[in-house]
């Protein structure tokens, strides 16, 4: 069998076409890594890689080695192959994904049966493509990976605003007032209830979740305002409070899915949370922004956040 | 509760624990529950929706999330319950919520999941839907509740 030497495949070290254009969207080059035992493979995929404009910036042949490039080379993008010595790319994925949690995978590989397919996608791989590797079905993988993340930039520019919006309508139509909103903050700090909180997934393209929060007062003056009652139970008030955060979460996501449909959000029901000392951790979220308002009811406190994990 | 429900979590439990070194995990028993989930400590929420609708919430007290974060960072000291204690909790969370999801999905009932959101203290936490189901679950002596607030779309 013909040793496959290297160099011998000739692709232009400096691309002069390292930038991809994208109707519509911002101009960034994509940075891959080439992981694979296989010197014949890597040339392979390094050649069509470079010729579609991509930037290779390196390539591995073992999990050592993907570790290295991936800590030092911070791609946007690895090819994985699944057999390699001493690991397969599973195994090799999650080692990564150990220094970049949230680096995009593509397995490339001979092999692609129903356990394959079922444990990559248990490893939250964004994509598989079969050896011998059809160029033009990598790319698009490639191109498909990455709009996918220009979505969630969207997103990112996008949902603070929306939830504030809807929270402002909410008041508005509830109580004729609407909240005065502080500035907005986009710090990851644990943090400690007012008294009761109310927690809403949210579920769709991106997971994320809602969180209104206040003291038990003003959710008590709320429910009496609400209701138009002197007096009100504590059903009552978990009911009102779960039924503003459900309006607030719903029609902020609504927004959303006007603005992009491709966003798809939806909500889980609410939870209501109350007791002596409830602390809602610092979050592992990719982007949240919370912000404080005042209300005629006292302080109403909203985080909201989304992670760039694709469901 | 529908029993490919129960069945897809708590086998999610059973299987994903031993991945993360944790081997002693057993079912102890299921319970019908109201909507009320009283905080031993750590309460981990998530969002599901799809063929069905509702919230998992997986309960611990803090001593049992210190040492299953223990083994999940390799036998790493814990003393307290810190921010990376947390972090694992949530990770863990989202793990079992996406495999029981998995497992749903090969019995054709399509579900999503939000991200996790710890909370820890003393509170109680009242789900929207009346009924809950609780899946009691031990890991080593430890109590792991895994509650089930649900409904078919």
């Amino acid at each position: 069998m013909t040793k496959f030497e290297t160099d011998n495949f000739q692709y232009d070290k400096n691309p002069s076409t390292k930038i991809i254009e994208k109707a519509g969207m911002n101009v960034k080059e994509i940075k891959i890594v080439v992981v694979d035992d296989s010197p014949f493979s890597v040339a392979m995929l390094t050649n069509i890689l470079i010729s579609r404009g991509f930037v290779v910036a390196g390539s591995a042949n073992s999990l050592e080695e993907a570790v290295e490039a991936v800590t030092t080379l911070k791609p946007d993008i690895v090819t994985m192959d699944m057999t390699m010595p001493g690991a397969d790319g599973i195994e090799c994925t999650k080692a990564i994904r150990a220094v970049c949690p949230h680096l995009k995978v593509i397995i490339v590989s001979s092999m692609m049966d129903d356990e394959i397919v079922h444990r990559a996608q248990k490893a939250r791989i964004s994509g598989y493509v079969q050896k011998p590797v059809d160029e033009e079905e990598l790319c698009l993988l490639i191109q498909r990976i990455m709009s996918d993340d220009e979505l969630f930039l969207q997103l990112d520019g996008l949902y603070y605003n929306a939830f504030r919006e809807a929270l402002a309508d909410t008041f508005n139509k509830f109580f004729k007032s609407v909240p005065d909103f502080q500035e907005k903050q986009t710090t990851r700090e644990e943090q400690v209830s007012r008294g009761m909180s109310v927690v809403m997934g949210i579920i769709g393209k991106y997971g994320g979740r809602m969180i209104l929060d206040m003291s038990e007062e003003a959710a008590e003056n709320i429910a009496k305002f609400l209701l138009k009652k002197e007096e009100v139970t504590k059903d009552q008030i978990v009911n009102v409070m779960g039924e503003i955060s459900n309006i607030v979460a719903g029609n902020a996501c609504s927004l959303l899915n006007k603005s992009n449909s491709l966003f798809g959000l939806r909500v889980a029901p609410p939870t209501i949370v109350y007791g002596e000392c409830i602390k809602i951790s610092k979050t592992v979220l990719d982007t949240v922004s919370s912000a404080k308002a005042e209300t005629d009811f006292g302080e109403v406190y909203f985080n909201v956040g989304f992670n760039r994990g694709v469901n | 509760m529908n029993k490919d429900y129960t069945e897809s979590f708590s086998i999610a439990f059973l299987d994903v624990m031993p991945q993360l070194g944790i081997t002693d995990v057993q079912l102890k028993g299921e319970t019908e529950c109201g909507h009320l989930i009283r905080s031993p400590g750590v309460v981990v929420v998530i969002g599901i929706t799809g063929d069905l609708h509702g919230n998992v919430y997986f309960t611990m007290q803090e001593s049992c999330a210190n040492s299953i974060a223990s083994t999940m960072m390799g036998g790493m000291e814990v003393l307290q319950f810190d921010e990376m204690v947390q972090s694992a909790v949530s990770e863990l969370s989202n793990m079992l919520a996406a495999t029981a999801c998995t497992n749903l999905s090969e019995k054709g009932i399509g579900a999503d999941i939000s991200t996790p959101t710890l909370i820890h203290g003393d509170f109680t936490a009242d789900a929207s839907l009346k009924q809950a189901s609780c899946l009691e679950m031990l890991v080593g002596e430890n109590l792991f509740g895994i509650y089930l607030s649900l409904e078919t779309k």
